[in-house]
């Protein structure tokens, strides 16, 4: 009677263990997209500049436009031949077929969307995924009564110089008025103190 | 024969098996760490990505600037010539390509301040957020259009049209003065030099006050 309670205590803890065991493996979800690219060599990627197409070059036969715009302005006007991938479900199943797909047949998937700014984030986050054949078309989209505009355009090109800017207004307004402005140009830092010194100036005749 | 010795591998048997977890609970721990799994899920990064959450407009900036608030970090992630010829005031200076030295770690992965990340256009600065996005760091944010933008809404904003809304005149005059506030003269400012003189004035009221007082006491 001693050694059956024995051996049914042992078979209980043993399936018990066992259940626990089971429970742990299928409850581990393994994450579904997993980074092939560390922050690094994304960085350094993303340093080398070396990722940009331009409108002239996109007849190459390897190269696969694909849009990242929603559906309805994809729809509205988009480029030739191109493919419809909304940004937001770039990893969904289907979509990331799409580029392994095209990864294994040595083509090129050339994203892009209103602006390379749209654009930027997606491929990032692709390239760091492992789709290392991927490039960006850096054009500009808009719409001129409902037919599409495709622009080259320059990534972050700075369109002004400020400092010149800055002092080209001050150059201008010093025009109009007395001498003392000029000094003020020269210290374009300092303003407020100078404007300190003619206040009382002017209160005290 | 064969039999004794099983036999006598079988009296081992737990000793064994003990072993080998032993060895292999070791080599678990010795395991290097699997860098390129460092970071956020890809599927949080991607919600994150499409979210215009990071952005922040110039006139924000702007405002937050000229009342100083000190909770605002600025960063300039374009290389040092760029950086040196115009930057925003009080920015700091992490070209694109140091963001992950461990020098400037502390400006990136911290709490205490709002980090704002401005480059030409918003696509470096973006490059930068999507990369410490993905390293979990928090309170950073994107200058919406860098400093393009920052020209032609704040440096050199455009005059509404007449018939604009009075939205439009209110902002206009907003930018107006923070533009002002950060070195542009206008021609006007000197011949009334009153809206002038009240701006920049804002920084020094005290100097201001005891200059004042003294010129009246000589009357």
């Amino acid at each position: 009677m001693k050694e059956l309670e024995k051996t049914k205590r042992i078979s209980i803890a043993s399936t018990l263990f066992i259940l626990i065991i089971l429970i742990a493996v299928l409850s581990y979800k393994r994450p579904k997209h997993l980074y092939k690219a560390n922050s690094k060599i994304t960085l350094e990627k993303m340093i080398s500049n070396d990722y940009f197409v331009s409108l002239d070059e996109i007849n190459n036969p390897d190269y696969v436009l694909i849009d990242v715009r929603s559906q309805f302005e994809f729809e509205k006007g988009h480029l030739e031949n191109a493919l419809n991938i909304y940004a937001p479900e770039i990893l969904s199943d289907d979509n990331t077929a799409v580029f392994e797909e095209l990864k294994e047949k040595n083509k090129t998937a050339i994203l892009y969307g209103k602006n390379p700014n749209d654009v930027n984030a997606p491929f990032m986050l692709l390239y760091q995924l492992g789709y290392d054949n991927l490039k960006i078309l850096t054009v500009e989209n808009s719409y001129n009564e409902n037919k599409l505009i495709t622009k080259n355009t320059e990534i972050e090109k700075s369109v002004a110089d400020v400092n010149a800017f800055i002092a080209e207004s001050i150059k201008k307004a010093s025009i109009n008025s007395d001498k003392e402005v000029v000094v003020k140009k020269v210290v374009k830092k300092v303003i407020t103190v100078k404007k300190k010194k003619k206040a009382p100036a002017e209160g005290g005749c | 024969m064969v039999k004794k010795k099983t036999a006598k591998f079988l009296a081992f048997r737990y000793k064994i098996l003990a072993l080998i977890f032993v060895i292999l609970a070791g080599g678990l721990v010795l395991l290097p760490k699997y860098e390129k799994h460092e970071g956020i899920k890809s599927e949080e990064l991607l919600s994150n990505i499409i979210s215009p959450e990071r952005y922040i407009s110039t006139d924000k900036l702007a405002h937050k600037l000229i009342n100083q608030d000190p909770s605002y970090l600025l960063i300039d992630v374009r290389d040092e010539e760029s950086y040196t010829k115009y930057t925003l005031p009080n920015a700091v200076n992490i070209p694109l390509a140091k963001l992950l030295d461990e020098d400037f770690e502390m400006f990136l992965n911290q709490k205490q301040y709002n980090v704002v990340l401005f480059s030409n256009d918003n696509f470096y600065a973006d490059q930068a957020w999507v990369l410490c996005n993905r390293l979990g760091y928090k309170n950073l944010n994107v200058l919406k259009g860098g400093i393009n933008q920052w020209y032609k809404t704040i440096i050199n904003p455009e005059k509404p049209l007449e018939n604009m809304p009075a939205e439009a005149f209110e902002l206009y005059t907003f930018r107006k003065a923070a533009s002002m506030y950060f070195g542009v003269a206008y021609p006007e400012q000197y011949k009334t030099a009153t809206v002038a003189k009240k701006e920049p004035a804002k920084k020094v009221i005290t100097v201001k006050k005891k200059k004042k007082a003294p010129a009246e006491g000589g009357c």
